[in-house]
């Protein structure tokens, strides 16, 4: 193994602070647009931390390929190594594949679909909101209310029944962490692929108004979509609709509980609540080191050359605050416009299901905040831990009182 | 203000229909894009141009007098 070098530190880097990227981010941005690290298995790989720097990579379909499979594909852990080789949903493949697949799903997650299930995602809000008063206070805002409120709705949108929750979010953390050995992370990904499998079957024998049982109907019964396949992409829509909105709803929560200012103006100004969520998705940025690329060909940077079958990791958290795109990034601004940031990616792998978890977190803040006025924090930051050891950025725990 | 979509590199992310609705829709089959008009009102062109630069597949150009 090639050691680490002061000229190619060791990453994945910690946070120093809880609430902003690690400060090698800033670093690597005013030194220029690529910053060369060492991966733990010694393999050298690039930072793109720049704004346009991560959008021009994640546009270039033709010198950069995203396929999972590939080799050189670079990654955190060795863990991390398995799951993309196994990854069998369209995330993992380029263009024109990727499309293929991807164009089965997109109508699921149109924006017309979504505004006409807001009603409903308002309905399923106020039910987990009572359900969590009525338990509380003291309460664990992080264990409660921010995981059942994003599985219920994808329970009714997917048609999983809600009590496989749990399951499907051990599974999803099982393999987003850092922690896990091979084995472990590889299981948990077949585990959620074989459970979805047995979605599938259910769901044909008795359908119901839910994405699975009219992918089955448009394009499994015509031969359009194999039932593997289906499970393949079904367990990672379950993955991320559980995982991400989750991580939001407790960090956002987190940083509003922190500031009567930015409490208040969710509370008082309802126009404002969308621009408030963006800043919010800004600012927080959960996913952590995705997306990936592999450079196909020699590409020059900025000055820099990439050479063929080198990887890059395009650090979305680092073009949120970017200086030349966001004035004084550090600083969360419900004023601002922070609709330039990042944070569901940017290409043809920009996230499928993002106005449904848009639309979550401008109805689960402010009905939380009018709900319970008198809403705080119960524990020092201190006693707050915060997801260090996991791909997904968010706290483990959010104690609260009210 | 002419507004030119590529159905073939869209991949029904939806940013263009959530920005400026009065222009940009995504078919009902599969989500992809299609245009309500294709020569909005001069009001709305601020949006339009947030919604092209905003478009991950960069599917949207703007064609301006």
């Amino acid at each position: 193994m090639e050691p680490s070098s002061p000229d190619a530190p060791r990453f994945p880097f910690r946070r120093e602070r809880p609430f902003d990227p690690p400060l090698r981010y800033a670093e690597a941005r005013a030194a220029g647009p690529l910053s060369p690290v060492t991966l733990w298995n010694g393999r050298r790989a690039w930072l793109v931390t720049r704004h346009e720097e991560i959008r021009a990579v994640l546009t270039d379909d033709r010198r950069f390929s995203g396929a999972m499979a590939h080799p050189d594909f670079p990654t955190v852990t060795e863990a991390r190594v398995t799951v993309d080789r196994n990854e069998r949903a369209f995330v993992g493949m380029d263009h024109p594949e990727h499309d293929r697949y991807r164009r089965m799903f997109t109508r699921e997650f149109s924006v017309r679909r979504m505004l006409a299930l807001k009603p409903r995602i308002e309905a399923i809000a106020a039910g987990s909101i009572d359900e969590f008063v009525a338990h509380g206070p003291p309460a664990d805002l992080a264990a409660t209310l921010a995981v059942k409120f994003p599985s219920v709705v994808m329970s009714e949108l997917v048609g999983s029944p809600y009590e496989d929750h749990r399951f499907i979010i051990d599974c999803a953390v099982g393999r987003h962490g850092l922690t896990q050995t091979p084995a472990e992370a590889l299981e948990k990904a077949r585990a959620l692929a074989a459970y979805f499998r047995r979605l599938i079957d259910a769901k044909e024998a008795a359908p119901g108004d839910d994405l699975t049982s009219r992918v089955i109907e448009s394009h499994v019964k015509p031969g359009l979509l194999s039932r593997d396949d289906f499970a393949e992409i079904g367990a990672m829509v379950l993955r991320a609709g559980h995982d991400t909105t989750t991580n939001m709803i407790g960090m956002g929560m987190l940083l509003v509980l922190r500031d009567d200012s930015l409490r208040r103006r969710l509370v008082a100004h309802p126009d404002s609540v969308d621009a408030a969520v963006e800043e919010l998705l800004r600012y927080v940025t959960p996913v952590q080191f995705s997306p990936r690329r592999v450079a196909l060909e020699d590409v020059e940077i900025g000055g820099v050359t990439v050479r063929k079958g080198e990887g890059l990791f395009l650090l979305l958290a680092s073009a949120n605050r970017d200086e030349r795109v966001f004035a004084a990034p550090d600083r969360l601004d419900f004023a601002r416009d922070a609709s330039e940031h990042l944070t569901f990616g940017y290409g043809i792998h920009q996230c499928l299901g993002q106005t449904l978890a848009r639309y979550e977190l401008q109805v689960i803040y402010p009905a939380l905040l009018r709900r319970l006025p008198g809403l705080r924090l119960a524990a020092p930051l201190e006693e707050i831990r915060f997801k260090d050891d996991m791909q997904i950025y968010g706290v483990h725990n959010l104690p609260v009182a009210w | 203000m002419k507004v030119h979509v590529d159905q073939k590199r869209c991949i029904g992310s939806g940013q263009c229909a959530r920005t400026v609705p009065e222009v940009f829709d995504q078919r009902d089959e599969d989500g992809i894009v299609c245009l309500r008009t294709a020569q909005p009102d001069d009001r709305l062109a601020p949006a339009v141009r947030k919604a092209a630069r905003h478009c991950p597949s960069q599917a949207i150009r703007i064609e301006e007098p």
